[in-house]
């Protein structure tokens, strides 16, 4: 294939290359060094582009913190509100997709999600928040995993929708045929079909349930309850200069999500090729 | 007979299956919506928990506002600003980095880590190298002989600072999109420009820059909406200062709520930031949807 704009040959290209791999990747080696060197390295003036003294003296510090809880706290939250979304998701896409609702409900429902999705979070939290006090939900995990439907939802139902509506209808007929009820063809037929659509909406919802801070803000206020972004905030705030430990909590918040980055990387440069237009 | 109370039966299903997510959504979306367009028109109180009807005057109070005013102005060169340079950076890096060179998969990958990290974590190491004494790029810029840069603390840059990094954050999204949208251009269409003799910038604002024209219409559309959420960042790297400049609408309307239960204002900045949302998306959407 012709190459566009540069020669890759040249002297410019490798270099283009590696100043594009240093911007983007020098902060995240910064995460890795700093938390790696002993507090008194982090506080010099002259900052050292390696740790003299590595040491792991910052992740014990976090065990014996026990900040692990808050690392669960996440896991959990993140884990169960993506359950909850890809259940819920899968089945109104299904239905959307299979059924005509009447006051052309089915439009009206997409357009409404998407235009919610577009919306300022912290627009919807007062009413939200009064919601969940009177509820009881305020300060509690199952909370977060409902309020977080806000994102996850719309997000979920739109890419589910787009799987099952590309699924050719002969199937699901000819188990209808064969006696099966609309349950069960939806959970053998449909559900293996779209499983690899199923994974690539959960990792795309586990990144921003993993990412969100406004809500969780909000409505946490016990420690042990905190989940990895709150943990950090307060980090910024309150220690200004424990940077190791800061570091430590931010690594273990970003090895997860970055574990995904090739299956994002294939998703995405094929989904925005083909689909989005 | 049979067939009917099976139509009817399959109705039921799909209505059932339906309704727990239509359920949570009306609960979680639009009676939140509706509760603040009507809160926009009251004055409440909530520690009496009374409400009374004050017309226009919180939008009227809220307009006349001037930090509202300015975290409204703060907003929006904070959106545009980014929106632009991370799609113009983005095409680019996609016009740079087209085509198959060794390893360009790692290189790809490599490259979206920061949209991957949580905004939090890209928060704590941005703030660490802009520290003001100990900060890297402090150190970087003193060993060069130039002066200190007030990243976070000097109120003409501190806006910028968070721009940048929402820069960094989010450039790679742009380039794994745009190359995405090249990428399913056959590569004769530029070959054959490149034999019929067209220079390479006619190449770029000729043939692809039109070829791609929705797709980075659409990108804008999203970085758009995006940013003009903007809260996480301020929060943790400036709190909205120094003094207001980098006091944003969410931030705003979230102090007036939770800090000063000045529900009735907080409503009504709510719906004027909702009016500007739409607003701006109805421009991109306008501009996608002309040619088709």
């Amino acid at each position: 294939m012709a190459a566009y704009v540069a020669k890759k040959r040249g002297i410019l290209f490798p270099l283009a290359l590696a100043s594009i791999l240093f911007v983007t990747l020098f902060p995240i080696y910064w995460i890795i060094v700093t938390a790696l060197k002993p507090s008194i390295e982090n506080i010099s003036p002259v900052p050292f582009l390696l740790p003299h003294n590595a040491t792991l003296a910052n992740f014990a510090a976090l065990l014996s913190g026990g900040y692990l809880r808050n690392l669960l706290n996440s896991v959990f939250v993140t884990g169960a509100s993506t359950l909850l979304s890809l259940v819920l998701a899968l089945l109104a896409a299904y239905a959307l997709c299979r059924y005509r609702f009447p006051f052309r409900l089915n439009q009206a429902f997409l357009i409404w999600i998407i235009l919610a999705k577009m919306l300022p979070p912290v627009v919807l939290a007062v009413p939200i928040y009064e919601v969940f006090m009177k509820a009881k939900f305020l300060n509690s995990l199952w909370g977060l995993v409902l309020v977080y439907q806000v994102y996850t939802l719309p997000y979920c139902i739109w890419m589910l929708f787009g799987f099952v509506k590309s699924l050719p209808l002969e199937y699901e007929e000819a188990a209808e045929i064969d006696g099966a009820s609309p349950l069960q063809v939806l959970g053998r037929i449909v559900l293996p079909l779209v499983r690899t659509g199923i994974v690539a909406t959960a990792i795309f919802t586990v990144i921003v349930a993993w990412d969100e801070f406004l809500f969780a803000v909000l409505f946490i206020r016990s420690p042990e309850l905190l989940t990895l972004p709150l943990v950090i905030v307060n980090f910024i705030g309150e220690f200004e200069t424990l940077w190791g430990q800061l570091m430590a909590v931010g690594l273990l918040a970003a090895l997860p999500v970055l574990l995904f980055s090739r299956i994002v990387y294939r998703h995405m440069s094929t989904a925005y090729a083909l689909g989005l237009k | 007979m049979i067939r009917e109370t099976r139509m009817k039966g399959k109705a039921l299903f799909f209505w059932a299956i339906l309704s727990p997510a239509l359920a949570l959504m009306v609960w979680l979306t639009a009676y939140p919506m509706l509760s603040v367009a009507v809160t926009s028109l009251q004055n409440y109180n909530y520690m009496t928990d009374t409400r009374s009807w004050v017309g226009l005057g919180n939008y009227g109070d809220i307009l006349g506002d001037r930090l509202f005013l300015q975290s409204f102005r703060n907003t929006l060169v904070f959106c545009l600003g980014t929106t632009l340079v991370e799609v113009f950076l983005g095409i680019v890096l996609a016009l740079v980095f087209y085509g198959d060179f060794r390893g360009k998969r790692t290189f790809m990958i490599l490259a979206i880590f920061p949209m991957m990290l949580s905004t939090m974590v890209v928060c704590a190491v941005w703030k660490t190298l802009f520290h003001y004494d100990i900060g890297l790029l402090n150190y970087t810029l003193q060993s060069l002989g130039l002066e200190r840069f007030g990243w976070l603390i000097d109120k003409n840059k501190a806006l910028s600072s968070l721009a940048l990094v929402d820069i960094w954050q989010w450039t790679p999204f742009s380039f794994i999109v745009i190359q995405a949208g090249l990428a399913s251009v056959p590569a004769e269409i530029f070959e054959a420009s490149l034999i019929d003799g067209a220079s390479s910038r006619q190449r770029v604002f000729r043939i692809t820059l039109p070829i791609l024209r929705d797709q980075i219409l659409l990108l804008a559309l999203l970085r758009t909406i995006d940013t003009f959420k903007v809260f996480a960042k301020v929060y943790a790297l400036t709190g909205g200062g120094p003094g207001n400049a980098t006091e944003t609408t969410s931030l705003f309307i979230y102090r007036e709520a939770f800090s000063y239960f000045k529900f009735g204002r907080s409503s009504a900045a709510s719906m004027i930031t909702l009016a500007a949302v739409v607003l701006m998306s109805a421009f991109y959407l306008r501009k996608i949807l002309k040619e088709e």
